[in-house]
């Protein structure tokens, strides 16, 4: 989520840190930052900061907003912040018969606060409102429009603002009505598609015509958008469930900003303060005449959240810390957690946006993230009693690792292959990529080709034949089984690994390879070379001039015959040749090859 | 050519879970597993993801077709339920102390640096008084391992999952003469980690009031990755003998 650091300054009486400073601050106290972004805006030439925020999914219900980032750079920074929204009290006592509001299914909308306002005068908005929009990548539309969208990411309730005159009158009223789309039936959203509901997703209808003018938490339909000649408007600030409007999103592949924030959860409760923002916003940037609210919010005596209490003891005990009563109070008081103390117990009872503390452990998160993790001390595991001995040895991986061994000393190297086949017993429904989507039945298709493909790589292995084995799962007679496969030139061959009890593991060895090197993909040219020498000639010495010569392009190299006959010794080398580059060409290790046997003759050795 | 009588290669993932095993095992660590095809139930509910969550976006996951409810694992975690729930079932209380090396699957495109099949290695420790301390204790004391001769540094991020409350991500940094100059002095991210979540407890059957503990869960092929300097993460499921057989 881009958050604008002149915004959030706009939270606070004193200037905030540098972009950088919020972003560590943010990164070991609450969120990921994905990057730190400098604009310029063209049209105003302001200068801002984005912080690409990624908030985790429990904290979606108050985080997704300025306000909600604020609040934790307010905590974790102490900085004081100016009063905050969500903190004063609301009213939309401000009642109106215009508009009624009918919700047919309460357990998933619970609340809708329909906003009546005639008289405004729709136009562009002023610069400060585009500016703010465009610095975190929305595009400004007019002043109705901006205001609701400003609302929804300053304090996190999406809101909509329907066109009232497009919506019929009957006996004076206007009504509202939430209900289930029907089949089939179909609304152009502002975005000029057509979408085509389903039973399962809800939707807002003008009860007087029957007819969609919005998919709840989604998108606003087309007929009843605000245009420039909209002079009476509906604002809606709604509570909708999350998993119905993130399934309606889904289905209908239209993810929104408003859609993104309902699918959290959210508190019915904002919606009254984002009516409320929005409609002292709208007043001043468009006048108008506020009606009236028509507030239908069925459970509402549900609505507070349990309080929590936990002890200072218990809070230690779980982070292995030594914090004092008064750390645990600071922590409260920075994030704003109006709580009770006695002694060393607290009761914390959580704000109505704070939809994530629900048990004592969330708050003693809230505790070590304004603390710090890096105040957690590191402390090793205390020895297991000795009675119970050592750790039991898990049959299979001993299994496992024994097999490893006795194949690797009769020369197998150890290679893994895709569990995903083209023929299996047990098929994947959703595979990404659409190829082969079955679950092998058995390892060995995938090994022969395995043994295959490293088979024409043999001379640049300076193998004399490949060997492979592997360990791995098959689901065969809707049984999960492991299995060991080896392929060689003798074929291919598997068979089920049998558990091994033991008391200990083995001590084997492990690679003592340090780093790997890149290999080149391009093809390699074998060419071979036989040369008499002196008697007392050394391989080495010749295969290190050989070396010198073929330069970069000789990737191994080695002896494979040796004789001596009248005084003299013959060798005979493999040369194996690849380039990083390109394919090498037989003209180019032709050449390599020339320069050696000059190289070689020079140095008295005769090339048979 | 004196090659094949000499010893075959052993894959770099092997020598990896090998190796962590011995010092997790020292810890006090049990090897447990668990099948790959998993429940949904396992793979999600009992570790506390809400259904119709966005948690579960979180993971890409492969579903079994006319298999309702089973799915490939998304991560080891399951088996910190079965393991328990086995455990209670036969009547024995905490602590537990498991290490899981195993498949996961994620259900992506593959490129550099994502393969749909990799490798995670889980740790659990239950008792009455497991800390987040241990957790780093425990962590650094393996990283240690892993990285001998060097000094190693651990450091916490805030994290969410939903089957560990408190949630961290864990960063590694390692520091001295003996560390590969390419990761000396950088933090690197190893992977989630916290305190078991109560309710993931409660869903095996282990007293939450009584017991708590840690559980953490990182990528084997990206610590691999970086521990050889390894740049392509499809090497590992390539079967390349030119590139197991330099391990």
């Amino acid at each position: 989520m881009k958050i604008s650091r002149n915004w959030l300054g706009t939270f606070f009486d004193r200037s905030l840190p540098e972009a950088p400073a919020l972003a560590d601050a943010l990164t070991f106290h609450a969120f990921e930052i994905e990057s730190i972004e400098n604009v310029r805006l063209t049209k105003s030439n302001i200068e801002d900061q984005i912080l690409d925020v990624k908030v985790t999914p429990n904290r979606g219900h108050d985080c997704l907003s300025h306000r909600g980032i604020a609040k934790e750079l307010a905590a974790i920074l102490d900085l004081r912040m100016k009063p905050d929204a969500l903190r004063e009290a609301t009213s939309l006592d401000h009642a109106t018969d215009a508009v009624s509001v009918s919700i047919q299914r309460s357990d998933l909308c619970n609340r809708y606060i329909a906003g009546y306002m005639q008289g405004v005068k729709v136009g562009p908005s002023p610069d400060w409102l585009k500016s703010t929009l465009e610095s975190i990548g929305q595009r400004p539309i007019n002043n109705v429009v901006d205001a609701t969208n400003f609302i929804m990411f300053n304090l996190g309730q999406p809101l909509h603002a329907f066109d009232a005159s497009k919506l019929k009158i009957e006996n004076g009223k206007l009504n509202i009505v939430v209900r289930n789309a029907k089949e089939k039936e179909k609304m152009v959203g502002l975005d000029d598609n057509e979408y085509i509901l389903a039973k399962s997703m809800l939707i807002i209808a003008d009860g007087n015509a029957d007819a969609a003018i919005g998919i709840a938490g989604v998108k606003g339909g087309k007929p009843a958008g605000v245009s420039e000649a909209t002079k009476d408007i509906i604002i809606e600030s709604a509570n909708f469930d999350g998993a119905s409007v993130r399934k309606a999103a889904q289905a209908l592949k239209l993810r929104t900003d408003a859609s993104f924030r309902f699918e959290q959860g959210l508190s019915p409760e904002l919606a009254a303060y984002g009516m409320h923002a929005v409609a002292v916003l709208i007043q001043m940037l468009a006048g108008g005449e506020i009606v009236g609210f028509a507030d239908e919010y069925p459970f509402r005596t549900r609505r507070v959240l349990n309080p929590i209490s936990l002890t200072l003891a218990k809070i230690n005990a779980v982070l292995g810390t030594s914090l004092k009563d008064s750390d645990i109070a600071d922590a409260f008081t920075r994030l704003d957690l109006p709580f009770k103390q006695n002694g060393d117990s607290f009761t914390v009872t959580p704000p109505f946006e704070r939809l994530d503390l629900t048990i004592p452990e969330d708050l003693i998160e809230e505790v070590a993230r304004i603390v710090g993790y890096d105040k957690i001390p590191t402390t090793p595991l205390s020895s297991l009693d000795s009675a119970r001995g050592k750790p039991h040895v898990n049959p299979n991986f001993a299994a496992a690792e024994r097999v490893r061994e006795e194949m690797m000393g009769k020369g197998y190297s150890e290679v893994f292959t895709s569990v995903f086949a083209e023929k299996g017993e047990r098929v994947v429904a959703n595979k990404a990529d659409g190829t082969r989507p079955y679950l092998r039945s058995t390892l060995v298709p995938h090994l022969k080709d395995a043994y295959e493909k490293n088979k024409h790589n043999k001379d640049l292995l300076g193998l004399m034949d490949v060997r492979i084995f592997e360990i791995g799962t098959v689901w065969k007679g809707r049984t999960e089984i492991m299995m060991l496969g080896t392929a060689d030139k003798s074929g291919v061959k598997e068979i089920p690994l049998k558990p091994v009890e033991a008391d200990s593991y083995e001590d084997h060895p492990l690679s003592t390879t340090e780093r790997y090197q890149p290999f080149s993909k391009y093809p390699f040219i074998v060419r071979d070379i036989a040369l008499w020498t002196p008697q007392g000639t050394e391989p080495v010495e010749v295969l290190d001039a050989i070396r010198r010569e073929a330069g970069t392009l000789l990737v191994r190299s080695e002896k494979f015959d040796e004789f001596k006959k009248g005084g003299k010794t013959s060798f005979a080398f493999h040369l194996v040749l690849q380039s990083f580059e390109k394919t090498l060409t037989d003209a180019e290790a032709n050449a390599v090859m020339e320069k050696v046997n000059t190289a070689v003759k020079e140095k008295g050795w005769e090339v048979r | 050519m004196a090659e094949n009588t000499t010893r075959g290669h052993m894959h770099p993932i092997s020598s990896f879970i090998r190796e962590a095993n011995r010092i997790f095992f020292d810890m006090g660590f049990a090897f447990a597993e668990g099948p790959l095809l998993e429940s949904e139930h396992y793979n999600f509910d009992a570790l506390n993801f809400e259904k119709d969550h966005p948690a579960r976006d979180m993971q890409d996951t492969f579903f079994i077709k006319d298999e309702p409810g089973y799915l490939l694992r998304t991560h080891t975690s399951p088996v910190q339920v079965r393991y328990m729930e086995a455990q209670i079932k036969k009547g024995i209380q905490p602590p537990y102390r498991i290490v899981v090396p195993g498949k996961v699957f994620r259900n992506e495109a593959t490129d550099m640096g994502h393969e749909a099949e990799f490798f995670h290695i889980e740790a659990l420790a239950v008792d009455t008084d497991i800390t987040l301390a241990h957790l780093k204790g425990t962590l650094a004391q393996f990283f240690s391992g892993m990285f001998k001769g060097t000094q190693v540094e651990v450091r916490f991020r805030p994290s969410f999952f939903p089957f560990t409350e408190p949630s961290v991500e864990v960063d590694m940094r390692i520091t001295g003469e003996n560390a590969p100059e390419k990761l000396r002095d950088k933090w690197m991210e190893m992977g989630g980690a916290g305190m078991v979540h109560p309710n993931v407890l409660r869903n095996a059957g282990v007293d939450p009031e009584k017991y708590q503990g840690f559980a953490f869960g990182f990528g084997i092929d990206r610590l691999a990755m970086l521990r050889w300097g390894i740049d392509d993460v499809r090497l590992m499921h390539s079967a390349d003998l030119r590139f197991i057989n330099q391990f």
